[in-house]
């Protein structure tokens, strides 16, 4: 964890003297320091994905830094679009990725569209097995 | 470089950008409107400036605060919840 981050900083002083913190992403435990954001934390770890893109399912990570662009946006402690770039870990925080969505009403999938919640867990369902 | 990312939340590259912008001769909020670049989850706060600039180079549109792409508030996108909603 610490091949990633700088061991002696002239302003945020020694890594050794700093508090470490541990958290969940996406089930797997991992350890911080005190003041990390979630996403430099996992930075730390080499974890660049921070979610996929609803619709593409292509991976997404930071972008901004600054909280400006919402890519980064994860669910914690189950509130969702929580920017993983502001946000400073804690103890026990339970982070979870956004994943790739269903898309049934797009032009491209040849399956009749779905018009009711019953037909779509039915879509859902053929579109399992076909895979 | 055409296969560059412009708009990250709708995911829409500059070639498609481009093509629509020529292919229409788009007003930018037409262009928005067509490819949804902008539309996303940022309000288009992050590739504004970027679809400001394809459509100036394509039909000289000068970007303007009028209608197209204005800014408005909330500034940021934020939850019902932060508004003073119940408990989430």
């Amino acid at each position: 964890m610490t091949e990633r981050r700088i061991i002696d900083h002239p302003v945020l002083g020694k890594l050794d003297e700093q508090k470490k913190v541990s958290f969940q992403f996406d089930g797997r435990t991992y350890e911080g320091y005190e003041g990390d954001t979630i996403a430099s934390a996992l930075l730390a770890h080499g974890i660049r994905t921070l979610r996929k893109h609803e619709e593409t399912g292509r991976p997404r990570g930071i972008y901004c830094n600054i909280g400006h662009c919402f890519e980064c946006r994860v669910t914690v402690d189950d509130i969702s679009n929580i920017r993983a770039c502001l946000t400073p870990i804690h103890n026990g925080m339970v982070v979870e990725t956004g994943q790739q969505l269903d898309t049934p009403l797009s032009p491209d999938q040849t399956e009749p569209i779905p018009r009711t919640y019953e037909e779509y867990e039915e879509w859902k369902e053929k579109k399992e097995q076909s895979k | 470089m055409q296969d560059l990312v412009i708009c990250r939340c709708e995911e829409v590259s500059l070639k498609e950008l481009e093509e629509t912008a020529e292919k229409f001769n788009c007003s930018a909020r037409e262009l928005k409107l067509r490819t949804r670049a902008g539309m996303g989850f940022c309000g288009g706060r992050t590739c504004r400036p970027a679809v400001d600039k394809v459509v100036h180079d394509i039909t000289g549109e000068a970007p303007s605060n009028d209608l197209p792409l204005k800014v408005q508030p909330p500034v940021r996108p934020i939850s019902l919840h932060d508004l003073g909603g119940s408990e989430s």
